[in-house]
């Protein structure tokens, strides 16, 4: 019993992590009905500046915030030369072109900083904390990683809620015709959403690079996990991505625990194609409401 | 006042509309009717900007709004309501109207809020209700109300009696006619329900295959046995 709880709470870091990154495609899914599978590889690179401006500076913090602005810029580049020449294909061949992203963006960071997985330096004690005479299998770095993630989810869900661009975004996500009749440049706010996807997907690669290592092909394996997080969710839900990237965490932590790690991403999948299965809409998806 | 000069969109080899030329002065409201594919919709759309029309032009107080994006366009002071009741069934009523106004100033956007709330009291009181759960002549005064967040000086609808009940389709319309009084809103009115748009009207439009056939006063064009029989089919 202690050990199904230790693992529980050993996955609630890695789930925070899946989380963000699940919000990162549900923010494009939304907006442009496009899968975004280059969004790893956007927080690849952006991971691996993280780790130039760390190992140049020592700053940790540094490192995340310069990775948060190149996880915008990143976004607006690859909708900028990818996604808006292809606005009048049709998605699927969309998805496709971030396939091809993924791929462009892995062999660059091989150029740039190699194709060797490099250690992440670990900017906080990775240690399990000791409380009431045990030790949790939980770290001060989980914890910051945990906090960091509450912290952008609060502010994401205040961004949608309470500020003019939250509203044009919600608005163009539902209805872009109607949106522009209102006066919203909504290829503008497209835009802004590609940016802001590429902040949440940056600041999920340098959260959980120090858990693993980074090499071109590290986050794949995020993919799978965030993928299946947002599909379940619902594709359309930031309440349903954070819920079942945090649910995933905890899946992968149990699994991994109680058989090995290996079997994590088959029992994702395994997850993922029963979802599709039984409910195509996902748990917290509102495709009712469209029907109205 | 609105001015629509030799307007002409093609759809491939399709005409949709032909040398249409309308005036809509401010404080009136002019009616365009004809049958289901006489190019009343084309011609809403074209002149919102999501159509770009072949030949011809359309003026707002002299300023060409045609050949501009949708977006422009509303900001230049003319605005659609689409066919269909065009709220966002997900957003609040009242992120529904805040929509409307977004790229106005805060204060600007109060107002006219204000306003919107004095014409249609019921969207007051729903305020914080979603779209989805307002009925369909609420949702209508929701949708006139999110153009009118942009204030307009002409505004442009599309078929506001589709799918609404007899008595609440009077009531929208006699809504209309008090705003074009009130506001000097010139208001350009396409309805496939000829008698009752012609009823509240002020100029009444027959349109047929995107052709004008027939430009008159409402009354006139009301009593046009023959008119009626060939292009209206009552």
């Amino acid at each position: 019993m202690t050990s199904f709880i230790d693992y529980l709470i050993g996955g609630v870091s890695n789930g925070a992590v899946i989380a963000l990154m699940a919000i990162a495609l549900v923010l494009i899914w939304r907006a442009t009905r496009v899968v975004n599978f280059a969004q790893v590889g956007q927080a690849m690179f952006t991971t691996f500046v993280a780790l130039t401006v760390q190992t140049l500076t020592g700053s940790w913090a540094l490192a995340l915030v310069v990775a948060m602005v190149a996880g915008a810029i990143l976004g607006v580049i690859v909708q900028f030369l990818v996604l808006r020449p292809m606005r009048r294909a049709d998605t699927s061949g969309a998805i496709i072109a971030t396939f091809g992203v993924l791929i462009a963006l892995q062999a660059a960071v091989g150029m740039i900083w190699g194709g060797d997985a490099q250690a992440y330096p670990q900017p906080f004690d990775n240690a399990g904390v000791v409380a009431f005479g045990r030790i949790w299998p939980i770290s001060v770095y989980d914890f910051v990683v945990i906090g960091v993630t509450i912290l952008l989810v609060i502010a994401l869900s205040l961004l949608f809620t309470r500020t003019s661009i939250g509203l044009a975004m919600r608005a163009s996500a539902f209805n872009p015709e109607v949106a522009r009749l209102s006066g919203v440049r909504v290829s503008r706010v497209l835009t802004f959403g590609w940016a802001l996807a590429g902040v949440v997907g940056a600041v999920a690669g340098v959260l959980v690079a120090p858990s693993s290592t980074v090499s071109p092909t590290t986050f794949d394996i995020l993919l799978v996990f965030a993928f299946t997080a947002a599909v379940i969710g619902g594709l359309d839900s930031l309440v349903g991505a954070v819920a079942l990237g945090v649910f995933a965490g905890l899946v992968i932590s149990l699994v991994s625990g109680l058989s090995n790690s290996g079997n994590a991403p088959v029992v994702a999948l395994v997850l993922l194609a029963l979802s599709l299965i039984t409910k195509p809409d996902g748990v917290f998806g509102h495709h009712k409401a469209r029907a109205v | 006042m609105l001015s629509i000069t030799d307007l002409t969109v093609s759809y491939g080899p399709v005409e949709a509309l032909n040398g249409v030329t309308i005036s809509v002065p401010r404080g009136e409201v002019t009616a365009v009717i004809g049958a289901n594919g006489a190019g009343k919709s084309t011609l809403m759309r074209t002149l919102a900007g999501l159509v770009t029309p072949a030949a011809g032009q359309a003026t707002l107080d002299g300023e060409i709004i045609t050949r501009k994006r949708p977006e422009d366009i509303v900001r230049m002071g003319v605005a659609l309501v689409p066919e269909g009741r065009s709220t966002i069934p997900e957003l609040t009523v009242e992120e529904n109207l805040r929509l409307g106004g977004l790229w106005r100033q805060k204060s600007d956007r109060r107002t006219t809020q204000a306003e919107v709330f004095d014409l249609f009291p019921v969207l007051a009181e729903r305020q914080r209700m979603r779209a989805d759960t307002l009925s369909g002549g609420e949702r209508q005064q929701l949708a006139i109300g999110r153009a009118l967040m942009s204030n307009p000086k002409c505004l442009l609808l599309d078929e506001p009696s589709l799918g609404l009940a007899p008595l609440i389709v009077t009531q929208i319309l006699h809504l209309v006619r008090r705003l074009a009084d009130e506001t000097r809103i010139a208001v350009l009115l396409v309805e496939q329900n000829a008698v009752t748009a012609l009823r509240m009207a002020d100029t009444g439009v027959v349109l047929n295959l995107g052709r004008i056939v027939q430009t008159g006063p409402a009354p006139a064009i009301a009593s046009d046995e023959k008119l009626r029989h060939a292009y209206l089919g009552y």
